[in-house]
């Protein structure tokens, strides 16, 4: 049974990044995640602009002349040739989430501790998926996730959102 | 030939509305600023003033994973600066054998700095990059212009 488990694995849920959308009043970006086991579900975080630019640039696979930060991080992966299994975000704390980056190198697996958007960066650089887990899906914060919905209605009648579904 | 260079200070540009970071050489003849973004200048500055976000910000997190594998950042060396286009190369160890990564130099010198790691320019790069211009620059600059980490 699970109970005789350590650590008993997390029962997750497979999330795809939707969208980035900017938030017009503050230097932040909201990263809106979208369910993807048939049950509509957006989930949305508050990220930093320079961490929204980057999955911005993952998201429409645009080359930049140089290495972005986590093209970097890619790069180093590649030269070590170690791969990322999956990014799952696993806990809330305070109304910040935690994720980890689950990583594999020749049998070796590790865990890397990193901000979701750090991760969700990475994933979406090198294809790994992407879970949030039920404990967090259970836990969220949804007074703040139902004001953004409200604000959502009023907005896609008026604008488009700037990143769509591709 | 590459000369061993030391993070001399950090401040703004506001005409190009970026960050300068200038590097200098251990006898202070050698001058060599690099133009970064404001999120780059933000991971070199934390690193430098030694504090310790709550999460892990994205150069963090990038020494997490070479951590992870026991890779380590061995040196840094600027390679080239062009009008818009930085090159560095990042000398890592791993398992008994040097790799060398293509980055930008602002990452370069936010995980050097990290990692303990000495920066090295070419000297090339230090020929080029002309210390008139700077100069010619720094005397247009306010004082309030300066961070407080350059001295």
């Amino acid at each position: 049974m699970g109970q005789t488990d350590p650590a008993p694995k997390q029962r997750l849920v497979e999330y795809v990044v939707d969208r980035v959308l900017d938030e017009t009043n503050t230097d932040t970006k909201i990263l809106v995640l979208a369910r993807q086991d048939g049950h509509l579900d957006s989930f949305p975080i508050w990220i930093g602009s320079a961490e929204g630019h980057a999955i911005k640039l993952a998201l429409d696979t645009t080359l930049t002349p140089r290495p972005m930060s986590h093209d970097l991080v890619k790069s180093f992966m590649e030269h070590l040739n170690v791969t990322v299994r999956r990014v799952v975000i696993g806990d809330v704390k305070n109304s910040t989430y935690y994720a980890t980056v689950y990583l594999e190198n020749n049998g070796v697996e590790r865990t890397v501790d990193a901000r979701p958007s750090d991760a969700i960066s990475l994933a979406l650089r090198t294809r790994a998926p992407l879970y949030v887990s039920e404990d967090v899906l259970a836990r969220r914060n949804t007074a703040n996730l139902e004001s953004w919905l409200a604000k959502q209605d009023v907005k896609s009648s008026t604008k488009q959102p700037e990143v769509q579904e591709s | 030939m590459i000369t061993q260079m030391h993070l001399k200070g950090l401040m703004f540009d506001p005409y190009n509305n970026a960050y300068i970071v200038v590097l200098r050489d251990e006898d202070g003849h050698e001058m060599l600023p690099i133009w970064v973004g404001k999120a780059e200048a933000g991971a070199i500055s934390m690193a430098l003033e030694n504090v310790a976000p709550p999460r892990p910000m994205t150069h963090d997190f990038m020494k997490s994973i070479l951590d992870a594998y026991d890779a380590k950042v061995i040196s840094v060396v600027i390679t080239d600066l062009n009008e818009n286009t930085y090159f560095a190369k990042i000398h890592l160890m791993y398992q008994d054998s040097e790799y060398t990564v293509d980055a930008r130099p602002s990452d370069a010198i936010a995980l050097a700095l990290r990692s303990n790691a000495p920066v090295f320019a070419k000297e090339s790069v230090l020929n080029k990059q002309s210390s008139e211009e700077l100069e010619q620059w720094l005397e247009n600059l306010k004082p309030e212009d300066f961070g407080k980490l350059d001295s």
